[in-house]
Parts: structure tokens; C-alpha cells; sequence
């Protein structure tokens, strides 16, 4: 008779002990327990952070994470605890302009702990997991997702006033994995530049939004006119051409001070598109050049020039964002 | 001088319609076929776009009983209704709701191209 493939286990008489898993069975559980444990931790993470703000860009080059990091920066400035999650993947610019480049991660008893920026802003982005900045990250979907719900939910954030979410350009799966991951979320911020090209993607983001059921918390207008300052003879005019072949005349002051703003992006298309959909405009920031030096140099432009035109300009943006996600905000709307 | 879009206080749902209230104090009805027939989603609203296909999405909407739907904001700018069955995707700004209680178009006359609106 054929030995059958079926082995019993009896308990009571069997002296080798409790089954003890395969070492695949072994893993299987941990991650499961992990996942178990991940989900419980970013549920407590959707009530330690009061605001979490997704912040989002049709195309690339918009300044999308320039304005993350201002937006952080800024309320931080006005006292509040704030965190950046840097959620592009193959494109972690957040560490470089908040001054963290070399930074790596603490991880300890299984929690990741955020970097510190400036003012105490708290950071997590993959490039703090990159050992060469040149490395490129090649992940399906499926890593990204893990690395993504690992960057919410095993990181102590600790009590936080606001969470800057940073997502890379365009509509792909990574804010759909955060609004499945993250409860609560007040919304999206979209970044624009004023020209068609950027805006016709930006409607997108819009509808975007709204298939995803999220807010939209309204519309920036980035590299919204450069200002260009100088001296010239005392109450006297200056004639500039500016794009588009327009020449653009200023009057210079009793001392001699003028300002012209060049609209190179041209101007007022981000407040017209929100205006079409609909939704909150925030407001517009200037193309500044400080931005590029303070990106590459790691010191923000805010951090800089506090008083300069920048900052005032992210200072009126927080609180046209402030504005829409305060309860105050909201229409007291009866349903019954 | 630009129309100035009071705001929303108050939506009841009846039987057959939704009464609203604007803090102006100003009142209007919108039944429920005509909200529905005026889905702002990407499914319903290419249907809108022309006489005949529009008459099919109408007499879709009223062939289904009606009945009180759940209301959600969304964000604070709009409503989600969430039906017992046909679309429950469409997200109506307040501005659309204002206009379809004016009997206006919320269209406005434009034609829907995928992303444009």
C-alpha cells in the first residue's frame, strides 16, 4: 500500500512539540502583523495631524515643490508644527532646499523618525534612502505603494499642525494611494504657471481632485511676473520692453527708485482657471531668482528674505489656504 | 455689476424635489430630475452635449424612483448625492446648484470636452 501523501498531526501524543511555521509562513505573518500594526498607526497619524494639505501639479518645472517647502517654511514661521512628506519618488527635491542633503534617517524600535529643517520643519522623502543622489529609483507600483504607506504610517510625526504633502507632477497613483492611506485629508492645493500649456494640465489636476472625492483647497499662480527694481535720474520715465515685444514704461520716484514687473509666463491664467472651475484662488507668487539660488543652496528664499516680496507673497497664500480649511470657513449648511 | 452667488444655509429633501434656503433669504425648489439630468461627471455630462443623447440621459433619470438621496459636502465648495442607483459621481459646485435653482443652464451653454471643465 502506497504511503499516503497525508501526514496527521496528533497533539496529545506527539512529544516533537507545537508546529513551528516555515520560514515563507514565518515572513508571510510578520508582514502581516506589519501591515496590521501600519494601518493602526496611520489611523492615530490622521488624528495627530490636524491639517494635511496635498499639494499637486499638472506638469513638471511648475515650482510645485518650491511652493511646498514656502508653505512649510512660512507656517512655520507663524509658530505652527509642521511636516513635509516628500512623496516623489523618483525626483526627492524637498531635502536639498530645506538644507538636508546628507541627512539619513533614524529608524528606531521599527519607527522612522523625519529629519528637521529649517524652523523645526519635519521632512521624510526617499532621498534620505538614496546612498548616491544619481541613483535612480525604478519601482512598479505595487513597491511604490509600500514605500508610500510606510512613509505615512511608520513614521513618527509626532503631534503635528499641518502635513505638506509633495506628490510628483501630473495625475498618477501615488495621491490616490495617500487619500486611500491618510484619513482626513483637508484637500489639494494645485500649482500652476499663468501660460496655457501649464493651465491645460492644471484643469486637469482639478478634475483630478474631484474623481479622487478630495477638496480642492484652490489654485497658486507660480512665476506670476518678475519685478525688476533699479535708480535711474529722479521723477523721470524709464520705457522697458518686455515680452511679447510690449514696452512697458515706470516712473521712477523722488529718489530716483523704479519698478517694472515683466510678465514672462504672462500673467492672471491661474485665477481665471480657478475661476472656471469654480474653486478658491490663493494666490499669486513671483518669479523670484532667489528661489533657484536658495534650491540649490538649500536655504530657502523665505529663510533669506524674510521681509522680501517672496515671502509676503507665501505669507498672503497660507492664509488664503488658512482661510478655506479653518471651520470657520465653512458655510453652516443645513441638511435635512 | 457681476452677480454676487449668495450662500447655501439650508437643503431639504422632499419628496420629489430639494428645497433650498440662501442666507439672503431668497428660496427655491430644484427636483431631483433636473439636479440629476444635470450630473457634472465625466459620464454624464458628454451626453448633454447633444439634443438626442441628452433626451436618453433624461428619461434615464426619470425612469427611476424617486427618493431622498444622502447629501455630502465636499470641501466647501460643493455637494455630492449619493442615489439609490443610477450616477452618484457627480460633484455640484455651488455655483451649478445656484443655477439650475434659476433655472439657468449650468452648462452655459458650453459643450463638455474631457477635462475642459
Amino acid at each position: 500500500m502506497a504511503e499516503s501523501p497525508i501526514t496527521t498531526h496528533d497533539p496529545q501524543n506527539d512529544a516533537s512539540g507545537p508546529v513551528q511555521p516555515s520560514p515563507q509562513e514565518q515572513k508571510k505573518m510578520e508582514q502581516n502583523y506589519a501591515q496590521m500594526k501600519r494601518k493602526m498607526s496611520m489611523e492615530e497619524i490622521g488624528r495627530k495631524i490636524k491639517h494635511k494639505i496635498m499639494v499637486l501639479s499638472g506638469k513638471g518645472g511648475v515650482g510645485k515643490s518650491t511652493v511646498s517647502t514656502g508653505l512649510a517654511i512660512s507656517l512655520a514661521q507663524q509658530g505652527y508644527k509642521v511636516g513635509i512628506l516628500d512623496i516623489d519618488i523618483t525626483g526627492p527635491n524637498i531635502p536639498k532646499m530645506m538644507g538636508l542633503d546628507d541627512h539619513r534617517l533614524h529608524v528606531e524600535e521599527g519607527r522612522i523618525h523625519p529629519a528637521k529643517g529649517h524652523l523645526g520643519v519635519k521632512v521624510i522623502s526617499m532621498a534620505f534612502l538614496l546612498d548616491d543622489p544619481d541613483t535612480p529609483v525604478v519601482w512598479r507600483g505595487p513597491i511604490k505603494l509600500g514605500a508610500i504607506q510606510q512613509f505615512i504610517g511608520d513614521v513618527e510625526w509626532g503631534d503635528l499642525d499641518y502635513l505638506i504633502i509633495d506628490f510628483p507632477p501630473g495625475t498618477s497613483d501615488e495621491p490616490l494611494t495617500v487619500t486611500q492611506s491618510l484619513p482626513n485629508i483637508d484637500g489639494m492645493v494645485i500649482v500652476t504657471t499663468p501660460q496655457a500649456v501649464a493651465l491645460l494640465d492644471s484643469r486637469k489636476s482639478i478634475t483630478f481632485a474631484e474623481s479622487l472625492k478630495v477638496p480642492v483647497i484652490g489654485v497658486i499662480e507660480n512665476m506670476s511676473g518678475y519685478t525688476i527694481n533699479g535708480v535711474i535720474t529722479a521723477n523721470s520715465s524709464i520705457e522697458i520692453a518686455g515680452p511679447g515685444g510690449k514696452t512697458i514704461t515706470s516712473t521712477s520716484d523722488e529718489n530716483g527708485n523704479f519698478s517694472v514687473t515683466l510678465d514672462i509666463f504672462k500673467r492672471g491664467g491661474g485665477k481665471s482657471t480657478a475661476e472656471d472651475f469654480g474653486v478658491p484662488f490663493l494666490g499669486a507668487l513671483p518669479f523670484d531668482p532667489g528661489f533657484v539660488r536658495g534650491g540649490d543652496d538649500g536655504v530657502h528664499r523665505i529663510i533669506s528674505d524674510p521681509e522680501g516680496a517672496s515671502s509676503i507673497a507665501f505669507a498672503e497664500v497660507v492664509k488664503a489656504i488658512q482661510a478655506q480649511i479653518s471651520d470657520e470657513a465653512s458655510a453652516p449648511l443645513e441638511i435635512i | 455689476m457681476a452677480e454676487i452667488m449668495p450662500k447655501l444655509v439650508r437643503i431639504e429633501r422632499r419628496e420629489s424635489d430639494f428645497h433650498l434656503t440662501y442666507d439672503n433669504e431668497q428660496e427655491f425648489s430644484i427636483t431631483y430630475h433636473d439636479l440629476r439630468h444635470a450630473c457634472p461627471c465625466a459620464n454624464c455630462s458628454p451626453l448633454r452635449n447633444e439634443d438626442e443623447t441628452s433626451l436618453t440621459l433624461r428619461s434615464q433619470v426619470e425612469s427611476f424612483k424617486e427618493h431622498k438621496p444622502s447629501v455630502n459636502p465636499v470641501g466647501h465648495y460643493a455637494l455630492n448625492f449619493i442615489w439609490q442607483n443610477g450616477c452618484s459621481n457627480g460633484i455640484f459646485r455651488f455655483e451649478r446648484i445656484w443655477a439650475l435653482a434659476n433655472h439657468r443652464d449650468p452648462d452655459n451653454g458650453k459643450q463638455y470636452v474631457h477635462g475642459a471643465w
